[in-house]
């Protein structure tokens, strides 16, 4: 060791102090300890205890001090300057007092007579059930987040199949998985998770095989890395499980006790009832027990179910097993390998090889934890067996509009391994898996003045559910749950703007936006949102007469608002990571956390979520106020200590009850927020190892998640390999079902072809063939690992990385076109065209062309100077991608979107590349600078931060003189 | 002492959290602040003493993308140091670290050129030059908790991609890993000695196929097994 | 490597600066030309005003020169140091030796001798600053003490030929030492390029470890240029390499060769302008010509 006296003292540890808190700077959501000195922030660095990041820290979440430090950053509330034009970036400061009566007032008027009025959509933010609730209390429908144009095809795949998903709710078995397949994936919100856990499989010499068309980020660190064509997975999967059904490298113990494999599937083609499930007169549905040669009901125990099999009822209906329809269908010719490879770009040979290395691992590797554990049924169980492979998808499958078949097809793929919650396969995180499907319906209507009667969005299995009203028209705002998009059950956020202005179904009053960038990189179209947010009628009145932003820094979507809320940034609020909302839990604990303010605001600025206490409570919201209709809460912090949902079940589970001796569920504790402080911010109740898998047949831990309101009851939750739900919804395209029924034919076509209750693999709905010729590549974006969408362009150290994004394509195809590296093109589609520059590259598929998300900027946005490169070279995707689809009549608006959930299609994209001509340089388009908001500090041209005066190490003079 | 960084080809996958926990480690460190030039206006540029290059090997189809980040390696024979006028670069000699005392530098870049490894960069706000210091401000800081007496770089790497220690101890986890790993410097030919080594990407071993059994489904579907 | 035009200016007029004073030593030593002590003391001035000239040029691009002073402290290994230390050696010593011309206080041959001795150090100890760098190939040869020295010897000498012609000195014999310099210079120029095009052992190969492959840079991690990119990446075209080469072997040898045939002050004055504006080209091409091994962590294959 050194002398410690030729060392000075490096810092003066007596002024500082840590504090624990949430990062935000993405929503990975992970344990951060700030240490604080003058009050500045010194360092910010990961939690090593906290259960998401154990100690480790992305770049964005180690940038946090250049957040605070945004010159973007508001400072006041902003009012549209009368007479000034929307988008102009003209407004007047205001006060919170006056901002808050403008809003209230409106809103209460809104609110008294017809509350739909008001559509409020919120972007990546993660306070859903602080704004879901506010929703429903105000009464509208039209809430949702951005989960429709983010990633519902992943959610409710996963919801509709097997009780979780891959999104936020589920993670690979990290430690246990021998095998894993990444599907699409280029960072996804499990950030530092994913990356911990690839670092433990490759340590651990299992293979991770990465489909996904560019090699970058997590494909550059896999053992193989398929180079799929965009869109194809779904093909490139059921040609995997093609192989497995023929060469009988199934799991069917698996299929046969938790999936609905063997239930049985009325076979009546073109009668009304065909494809439901065969149900007895209590309505249950039923096997065929080889044992007794009989049908008994599918929860029967102790029975031994056929898979396959073709069977009379004793009332004579034909019925078959569901795997009997599933075996069919993948075994049929265009699901052999040879047909997937001519779609999907991935050789025969290599599709076999990948199913069969799966099957190798899942069937001559598994693994087993020796526990006694209790089944569903209360039976004793000496062990867990583990088949280690696992799988995990995000956009790359979600944001096409074939994601929620090509989703269900790995889902499946994962069953007939029987990789589903056992250990080294794809494992649920509470409060999931829950029942298929989580019951909860769409609110349908509201009324003056009251709540809603169920939350506004929900989880339909039916017809019955569609929030339409009697003539079968949309009722919400974004047309989720209408027959264009029946299952969209996280909303269709990226059409509010779209349809508002069109008045289709109807015009709104106002439209309020709290953390969503969407006059820029969250809407599609972006050049012509632009023009829809200035757009206006005869009388010269906006379409979207007030538009109301929550923000907290200086957006391209603040131009266009009328009333700005500034809000705080993550390190000055009062939050929760509810388990209500979106989990950070991790498959073997339940989680959630908190965050504390470790800096106070320098700007008149207000949390949103005390702005939504506030706002209910003067609106005298009947959850915000007590009986005479006085306020309830002081503030953010006391609701979320003392509001419950349900009886014991609040915002935090941890340290409930009075004496905070209750954990999951207990009556609210005045101490609970002290307990997290004391707890570094986050409370993790760790499962029992017997409560750790097979969690949807396990009573050891369904009972526990009964406990704790996660489950309704502690039934078995049966996989849905069949999906009964899609058939409901297909019978009504056919004109088939008993209850409600588009009439229109387009709507008739979409339920009839793509509710298919099994999987099937279809071209993007905008990817007609005639358009293959003519737009030749697909195009795609991906997120970068160092910048959260549209935020971090802002902060001096991430922008540094990247302030200009170019478009990479393989050199050879490039140079074909005549396009040279770093030359610029132009990037059009149907419905427009870019400038761009290019960059070659070897690692991308060839026919694909890429990007990284959201570093285009418009000039004079986000503190930057007008001839930042964001703005000048810098480009923006969006602009060449269609909120609609091709319309094939002048009356239909049909979204971009998956036609089951409404998920936005962004990747659908498909585009021709040409050189730019000589001179023609920077991206295009280009928007008018935005002007400067009031009170916006100047950015500085020079910057040097630290939290103190640096101790500088000195050399003496005799090292100098010396040393050698 | 040789103390260095064995960095991780095989699991780097090029994120950045590195690159910036050094800088925000460091602004405030002995070698801050750390100056940005144009933050918010065009073509920004600061002081960054860990850099991250993604480079792709070898042609189609077999090529890889590789992350490789790059900071000082500490060289044993450190030209950086010898070429000094001022004697403001050094190397420690109890553990190698090499430094800069930002009061002795005059910012005449010949350090910078004498390292072929791009790991100094001048200051535009001191005009001093600024490079990795080990994070000596943290691993031996004796008022931090011992865990954290490690570079800031190392402990935030979310996949574990670079480890710190001593290489003259044969027991040290860098030392082991560059022994099992086949670890390597980079432009070995120039004669720094690096102390740094970066660990080769791993050869993927072949997979077994799970054997064929055509035509056997409709066998073994009904077995009977118990619900 | 980025060419620092303070750096230009420095090596080219001290240099020549060096050069005079080592002719002018060197006449003391050998009596080539019998200077009276008024010329000699103004021939010296002139050569330490170009040397002082260039030593403040290169504290120009310094960008912390409150620390200049400090480079004095590593003798023992920097170049640099040893270049500060040497050159404000010479100061005393070319004061003591105009002193003894002055006032003809003696020991005239030792102060000249020292002062030849010095200069000729200067020079090769600033040469050495860059060919010691094994970072930069073009630059890690004998071939560029060399040059420094034939370039000082030749420039110096041009001025002083100048200046005995100023002063009324025939300087024919001395021309025509300084047209076989010239040629000689020339020569050395040429296979120095020769030699320039050798392949370094150092490639994008060995700079990643990837010996066995072919590698290309996809991202360096920054997308508006860096430090090291304004310093290391500096490029120009080829044919303004090729040209710049014309017009340093056209201004630096051919022009001054062809003045140099004639006679005349003027002829001289603008034959050693010319020359002076050639060498600024050659220590121009001797930045832009050098290629730093950094650029192969940038991308580029070879250097
Ligand atoms: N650093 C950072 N982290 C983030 C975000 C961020 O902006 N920055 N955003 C967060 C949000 S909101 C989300 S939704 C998640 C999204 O996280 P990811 O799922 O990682 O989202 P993308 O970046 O869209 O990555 C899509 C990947 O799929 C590939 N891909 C595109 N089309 C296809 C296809 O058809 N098949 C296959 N197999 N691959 C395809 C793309 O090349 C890309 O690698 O990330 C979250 N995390
Ligand atoms: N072309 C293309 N477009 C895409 C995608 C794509 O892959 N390709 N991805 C889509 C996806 S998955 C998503 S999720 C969306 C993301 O869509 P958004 O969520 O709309 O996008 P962000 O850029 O994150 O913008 C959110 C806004 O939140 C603000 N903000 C940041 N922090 C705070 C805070 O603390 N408080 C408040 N009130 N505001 C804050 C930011 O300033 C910004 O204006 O983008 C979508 N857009
Ligand atoms: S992944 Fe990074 S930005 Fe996201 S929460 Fe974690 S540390 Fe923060
Ligand atoms: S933090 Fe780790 S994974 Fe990320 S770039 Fe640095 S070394 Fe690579
Ligand atoms: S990497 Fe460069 S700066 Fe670091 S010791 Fe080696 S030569 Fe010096
Ligand atoms: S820049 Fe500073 S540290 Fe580098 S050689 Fe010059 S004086 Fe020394
Ligand atoms: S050791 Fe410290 S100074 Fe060096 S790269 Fe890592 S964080 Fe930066
Ligand atoms: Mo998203």
């Amino acid at each position: 060791m050194p002398n410690a006296s030729e060392l000075p003292q490096f810092e003066d540890h007596a002024k500082q102090e840590h504090k624990y808190t949430t990062c935000y700077m993405c929503a990975c959501r992970c344990g951060i300890k700030v240490t604080l000195e003058d009050d500045k922030i010194r360092f910010i660095q990961g939690n090593p205890n906290h259960p998401v990041n154990k100690g480790v820290l992305c770049a964005k979440g180690n940038s946090g001090i250049m957040k605070q430090l945004s010159p973007a950053k508001l400072n006041q509330p902003l009012l549209r300057k009368p007479g000034s034009e929307r988008g102009a970036a003209e407004f007047e400061e205001i006060s919170w007092d006056r901002a808050l009566d403008i809003l209230t007032e409106r809103l209460a008027k809104i609110r008294a007579t017809d509350p739909k009025q008001l559509a409020y959509f919120t972007g990546r933010d993660q306070m859903q059930a602080l704004t879901g609730l506010w929703a429903s209390q105000f009464g509208t429908i039209n809430w949702a987040a951005h989960g429709g144009f983010c990633s519902v095809n992943m959610a409710a795949a996963g919801l509709y199949t097997m009780g979780h998903a891959f999104w936020e709710f589920g993670d690979p078995d990290w430690d246990n998985t021998k095998y894993f397949m990444m599907f699409g994936v280029a960072e996804d919100h499990a950030s530092n998770p994913i990356k911990l856990g690839l670092k433990k499989l490759k340590e651990r010499g299992a293979k991770f095989v990465a489909v996904n068309p560019v090699r970058t980020g997590y494909q550059a660190i896999a053992d193989e890395w398929l180079a799929i064509k965009p869109g194809t997975d779904g093909i490139f999967a059921m040609a995997m499980i093609h192989v497995l059904l023929r060469d009988g490298q199934i799991d069917d113990e698996f299929l046969i006790r938790y999936t609905n494999a063997p239930q049985l599937v009325v076979n009546t083609p073109g009668q009304v009832g065909d494809g439901l499930l065969w149900r007895d007169s209590e309505g249950q549905t039923q096997v065929y027990d080889q044992l007794t040669d009989g049908f008994v009901p599918a929860n029967a125990i102790d029975v031994a179910p056929a898979l396959l099999g073709d069977y009379n009822t004793p009332d004579g209906t034909p019925v078959r097993t569901a795997f009997s329809l599933l075996y069919d269908k993948y075994m049929d010719a265009q699901y052999s390998p040879e047909e997937a490879a001519k779609e999907c770009g991935i050789d025969a040979e290599t599709i076999e090889r990948m199913a069969l290395e799966m099957a190798h691992v899942a069937f001559q590797e598994s693994i087993t934890v020796d526990v006694e554990w209790t089944d569903w049924a209360g039976r004793k169980q000496s062990q867990f067996i583990g088949r280690p492979v696992s799988m995990h998808a995000m956009r790359g499958i979600s944001a096409h509009s074939n994601g929620f078949q090509t989703c269900r097809a790995l889902h499946i793929l994962q069953a007939l391994l029987g990789t589903i919650d056992c250990p080294g396969g794809h494992l649920a995180k509470p409060p999931f898996p829950k029942h298929i499907v989580p019951p909860i319906k769409p609110a349908k209507g509201n009324a003056p003045n009251t709540p809603l009667e169920s939350a506004p969005l929900g989880f339909p299995t039916c017809p019955e559910d569609l929030v339409i009203d009697e003539a079968g028209q949309a009722r919400r705002i974004d047309k989720a749950y209408s027959w264009d998009a029946p299952v969209a059950a996280h909303g269709l956020m990226h059409m509010v703007i779209s349809n508002a202005v069109a008045g289709d179904p109807y015009p709104i009053d106002t439209l309020m936006l709290f953390m969503a960038n969407m006059a820029w990189n969250s809407s599609m179209n972006t050049a012509e949102t632009m023009d829809m947010l200035r757009a206006k009628d005869e009388q010269g009145n906006y379409k979207i007469p007030f538009i109301v932003t929550c923000d907290a820094f200086n957006s391209e979507t603040v131009a266009f608002s009328d009333l700005v809320l500034p809000d705080t940034t993550y390190l000055e609020r009062y939050d929760t990571i509810s388990m209500l909302d979106r989990p950070i839990s991790e498959p073997d604990a339940a989680c959630d956390s908190i965050r504390s303010p470790v800096i106070a605001p320098d700007r008149d600025v207000r949390s949103w979520q005390e702005v939504m206490v506030e706002v209910g409570s003067r609106l005298k919201f009947p959850a915000f106020t007590n009986e005479a209709g006085e306020r309830k809460y002081t503030g953010y912090k006391d609701f979320i200590v003392n509001f419950e949902r349900a009886p014991g079940v609040g915002f935090l589970a941890g340290w409930r009850g009075e004496n905070g001796d209750q954990h999951l569920r207990g009556a609210p504790n005045p101490k609970q927020w002290e307990a997290y402080e004391a707890n570094e911010c986050f409370f993790e109740h760790k499962l029992d190892l017997n409560q750790r898998y097979f969690r949807h047949a396990n009573l050891d831990y369904l009972s526990l998640a009964k406990d704790a309101a996660w489950v309704g009851s502690t039934d078995q939750i049966v996989i849905e390999l069949y999906s009964e739900t899609m058939q409901r919804f297909r019978l009504a395209g056919q004109g088939l079902y008993d209850g409600p029924m588009p009439t229109e034919e387009r709507h008739k076509e979409r339920l009839t072809t793509y509710f298919d209750p099994l999987p099937f693999y279809y071209r993007p709905l905008e990817q007609q063939p005639e358009d293959t010729a003519e737009y030749p590549f697909f195009a795609v974006n991906q997120r970068p690992m160092f910048m959260y969408h549209s935020w971090d362009s802002q902060n001096a150290w991430l922008r540094q990385i990247m302030s200009q994004n170019y478009l990479y394509m393989q050199r050879e195809r490039a140079l074909e076109l005549g396009i040279e590296d770093f030359a610029w093109a132009w990037l059009e589609s149907r419905s427009g065209k870019i400038r761009v520059q290019v960059k070659h590259m070897e690692g991308v598929n060839a026919d694909t062309v890429w990007t990284w998300n959201a570093i285009g900027k418009q000039a004079g946005a986000w503190g930057l100077s007008e001839d930042a490169n964001e703005a000048k070279q810098g480009f923006l995707m969006n602009h060449l991608i269609n909120e609609l689809l091709p319309a094939r009549t002048s009356a239909e608006r049909m979204t971009n979107s998956d036609p089951i959930t409404g998920q936005a299609a962004w990747y659908d994209l498909k585009v021709k590349i040409y050189p730019a001509a000589a001179g023609e340089e920077g991206s295009w388009p280009q928007f008018a600078p935005l002007k400067p908001l009031p009170g916006l500090k100047m950015s500085p041209r020079q910057q040097g931060y630290s939290s103190h005066k640096n101790v500088n190490l000195k050399r003496t003079w005799t090292d100098v003189l010396g040393n050698k | 002492m040789k103390l260095g960084l064995a960095i991780d080809l095989d699991t780097c996958v090029g994120c950045h959290a590195c690159a910036t926990a050094c800088k925000q480690w460091n602004t405030s460190g002995t070698i801050g602040p750390l100056t940005d030039e144009n933050p918010y206006g065009k073509d920004p540029d600061g002081a960054w003493l860990n850099r991250i290059r993604t480079y792709e090997v070898d042609a189609s189809p077999h090529s890889k993308t590789v992350n490789m980040p790059l900071s000082c390696m500490h060289c044993e024979d450190a030209a950086c140091v010898t070429v000094c006028p001022t004697g403001a670069s050094y190397k420690r000699t109890e553990d190698g670290i090499v430094l800069i005392d930002q009061d002795r530098c005059m910012g005449c870049n010949l350090c910078a050129w004498a390292c072929p490894y791009g790991a100094r960069e001048i200051d535009p706000g001191s005009g001093t030059m600024k490079k990795c210091t080990l994070c000596v401000d943290r691993i031996y800081d004796q008022n931090l908790p011992e865990d954290e007496r490690q570079p800031a770089c190392v402990i935030t790497c979310p996949t574990k991609s670079r480890v710190f220690g001593d290489y003259d101890d044969p027991e040290s986890d860098v030392s082991k890993l560059n022994r099992e790993r086949g670890g390597k410097q980079l432009m070995p030919e120039l004669g720094y000695n690096p102390v740094n080594t970066y660990l080769p990407p791993r050869n993927p071993a072949q997979r077994p196929q799970g054997g064929r059994m055509l035509g056997k489904v409709k066998q073994i579907v009904n077995r009977i097994i118990k619900r | 490597m980025h060419p620092a035009f303070s750096v230009l200016i420095f090596t080219v007029t001290a240099g020549a600066g060096y050069g005079l004073l080592g002719w002018l030593s060197a006449n003391e030593l050998l009596v080539m030309f019998a200077m009276t002590a008024a010329q000699k003391i103004t021939v010296g001035i002139i050569a330490m005003v170009l040397i002082s000239i260039g030593l403040s040029a290169s504290t120009w691009h310094l960008t912390n020169p409150k620390n200049a002073w400090r480079a004095f402290s590593r003798f023992r290994t920097s170049w640099l140091s040893r270049e500060m230390v040497f050159a404000l050696a010479l100061y005393p010593i070319a004061g003591l030796y105009a002193a003894s011309l002055a006032w003809e206080w003696g020991g005239l041959t030792l102060w000249a001798s020292l002062s030849l001795i010095l200069s000729l150090v200067i020079v090769f100890v600033t040469s050495m600053i860059y060919a010691s760098l094994k970072t930069i190939r073009q630059w890690h040869t004998p071939l560029v003490p060399t040059l420094y020295l034939l370039f000082a010897a030749l420039s110096g000498g041009l001025a002083f030929a100048l200046l005995l012609a100023w002063q009324g000195h025939e300087t024919s014999s001395l021309q025509d030492f300084l047209l076989l310099l010239g040629l000689i210079t020339a020569s050395v120029k040429i296979g120095y390029f020769i030699w320039f095009r050798l392949p370094s052992s150092s490639t994008i190969q060995t700079a990643t470890g990837f010996s066995q492959h072919k590698v290309g840079l996809l991202d360096a991690g920054h997308s508006a240029p860096s430090f090291l990119n304004k310093e290391f990446m500096f490029q120009v075209e080829q044919s303004k390499l090729v040209r710049m080469r014309w017009l340093m072997f056209m201004a630096a040898f051919i022009a001054p060769g062809l003045l140099l045939t004639g006679d005349g002050v003027f002829g001289l004055l603008a034959a050693w302008l010319i020359m002076m504006a050639g060498l600024l080209v050659e220590r121009w091409l001797f930045f832009a010509e050098a290629r730093h091994v950094v650029r192969l962590l940038h991308g580029h294959q070879q250097v």
